[in-house]
């Protein structure tokens, strides 16, 4: 079996942004990791080959240069082999491009199964899985806490849907999103880290992918960036003093009541 | 150029959502300003009650009443959705960032080629276009962004983004139909509507949050509570997540549910970044800590530094006369 693992290269949820003088881009401080969703994508795939025979794990991305850091990571753990398609100069806010970048990605390639986050943790859009499943007409299911084998043509998947959760019988090929709770990622062991080390990582460019150049570079983008700013700060607490925690509470609902106006 | 607004309308148990009237309120100062048509499109089957309950939102009530949309699937919604945007040409379709619509919205934005904006929290109206507030990496920047090159956007809203206006509409109502393929390599085998609770943590006005400090799990009964008092919902930290005193579908932070009610009350939770980008945006925030230099009163409206042991019993009996007074 064939699986695919999309992932993304994001920026620690600690790391330092800035946001540079033109208000339009951002000053990322150097730290970075493979996207928290997508460990759960990349665990979930090995799981799947210690039960299916002859499985072939194919991590993949659309980034730059540095994001071959996140590759890397991702064979540590035990994925078979990891691409970069190579975005520099073409990378985009428009999850349409990503999208068809990464369907073009997996039609070259073959696939029985694609794997990937639910969603980024830096520009927290959520768009890219489902996208792909549609570029690629194959079925999906976003979110899944479960996932079991029926044998090699059909899986098992649980996931929340509005107030409950469902099973869902699929047939491959199909698309799914991981959420957390689908299993626990391990970390790397250092055999793991020394075959990343030396694993190569072949470049990609995404105009081999069978999308013309104006598809996918900047003036196809839908979305436009108009500026970024720095979200505007709380006043200070103000902490209620009291002698008794019923004199405290007193003054905070109170506090709730005529100035926040919220009960 | 069309310049209508379509808003996709939710239900749950049978009742519209309450992120439903807040998008059909925008929509309507939206429609009000550009002179255009707003329809609130209803999907599902045996609707009378959703398609009567929006009309007074809107101009139009689009409605589909099928068997194949009785639940909710990809699938379906994804047809009717897109037929009616093909039909009908709306500059843009509001949706809810909710489980349906981050399924539903990405898939249909594929298939139209759409611009999508997902989990937006502002939008605003200028002289060359729209203007859309959406918080990325953890709400620590704000981006405003905009769409081009296309005649229709999609854009989903986080719940609790905007309040809702009573209007008196007269929302004419069209049934339509269309085609509709159910994807048979997808079968439900099972749903479980057990796990549900009363309030969407996303959606409510209230959420009183437990951190490690409540000691175990059998003390969120003092949290249940309150919630219950305020109409509320518990939720939780990572940390109590992790350690299973709570279930993950509580979880308020970064891995978790990014929340803003109107009031959002902390108890030992200590306040670390990961749980605060996904509760920064909340309207008013209490903390309550016995730690004086707990990270969350950096974050917080108002604090109480106490034990929360002694302070919770008397918050519930303050809450539960001010209940009575009412």
């Amino acid at each position: 079996m064939n699986i695919l693992v999309f992932i993304k290269q994001v920026a620690d949820p600690e790391a330092r942004i800035l946001i540079k003088s033109d208000n339009k881009s951002l000053e990322i401080e150097n730290k970075f990791n493979l996207n928290f969703f997508d460990e759960f994508a990349v665990e979930e795939a090995i799981r799947l080959k210690g039960k299916i025979k002859e499985t072939k794990i194919t991590v993949c991305t659309y980034g730059g240069k540095k994001a071959i850091e996140a590759l890397r990571t991702a064979i540590a753990m035990g994925a078979d082999q990891a691409y970069l398609i190579d975005n520099t100069d073409l990378d985009t806010e428009d999850p349409l491009i990503t999208a068809k970048i990464l369907a073009g990605f997996a039609k070259k390639e073959g696939f029985d199964l694609i794997l990937c986050g639910r969603q980024a943790i830096d520009d927290e859009n959520g768009n890219i899985g489902v996208m792909v499943a549609e570029f690629l007409k194959i079925p999906h299911v976003s979110a899944i806490t479960k996932l079991d084998v029926v044998d090699e043509k059909k899986m098992l998947v649980e996931n929340d849907i509005e107030g409950g959760r469902e099973t869902k019988e699929v047939m491959l090929p199909a698309l799914f999103t991981t959420q957390k709770g689908i299993n626990e990622p391990r970390v790397p062991l250092i055999t793991g880290v020394m075959k990343a080390m030396k694993a190569n990582i072949p470049v990609i460019d995404p105009t081999t992918l069978g999308l013309a150049k104006e598809v996918i570079d900047k003036n196809a983008s839908k979305i436009r960036i108009i500026s970024y700013e720095t979200p505007k700060g709380r006043p200070p607490v103000r902490v209620i003093e009291g002698e008794t925690p019923e004199e405290k509470v007193k003054k905070l609902i109170q506090l709730l009541r005529e100035e926040a106006k919220v009960l | 150029m069309s310049k209508d607004i379509f808003i996709f309308i939710e239900c749950k148990d049978g009742s519209i959502r309450k992120s439903s009237f807040e998008l059909l309120s925008k929509g309507r100062e939206f429609a009000e300003k550009l002179s255009s048509t707003l329809y609130a499109i209803v999907l599902g089957s045996g609707i009378q009650d959703i398609t009567e309950g929006v009309k007074p939102f809107a101009d139009k009530v689009l409605s589909m009443d099928m068997e194949a949309l009785k639940d909710y699937r990809w699938d379906t919604f994804t047809d009717a959705l897109g037929y009616l945007i093909k039909k009908y040409n709306p500059s843009l379709v509001f949706g809810a960032s909710t489980i349906t619509g981050k399924d539903l919205f990405p898939r249909l934005a594929a298939r139209l080629e759409a611009p999508i904006v997902s989990d937006a929290v502002g939008i605003e109206l200028q002289e060359d276009g729209i203007k859309i507030k959406k918080p990325i990496y953890g709400g620590r920047i704000i981006s405003w962004v905009s769409t081009q090159n296309a005649p229709t956007s999609l854009i989903t809203f986080r719940p609790n983004s905007f309040s809702i206006e009573k209007k008196q509409g007269i929302g004419e109502l069209i049934e339509e139909k269309a085609d509709l393929q159910m994807d048979s390599r997808i079968n439900v085998i099972k749903v479980d509507r057990g796990t549900s609770k009363k309030v969407d943590l996303q959606e409510a006005d209230v959420i009183i949050c437990g951190g490690r400090g409540m000691k175990g799990p059998e003390n969120f009964r003092l949290l249940e509570d309150i919630a219950e008092i305020l109409g509320g919902r518990v939720g939780a930290s990572r940390a109590v997540v992790d350690s299973k005193w709570r279930d993950y579908e509580d979880q308020v932070g970064k891995s978790g549910k990014t929340v803003s009610p109107k009031l959002y009350i902390g108890c030992g939770v200590s306040g670390a970044l990961h749980h605060t980008m996904g509760m920064d945006t909340s309207k008013v925030i209490v903390a309550i800590n016995k730690d004086p230099n707990a990270l969350i009163f950096q974050y917080a409206d108002y604090g109480i530094v106490d034990d929360l042991f002694n302070i919770l019993p008397v918050l519930k009996k303050g809450l539960e006369s001010l209940k009575q007074e009412a």
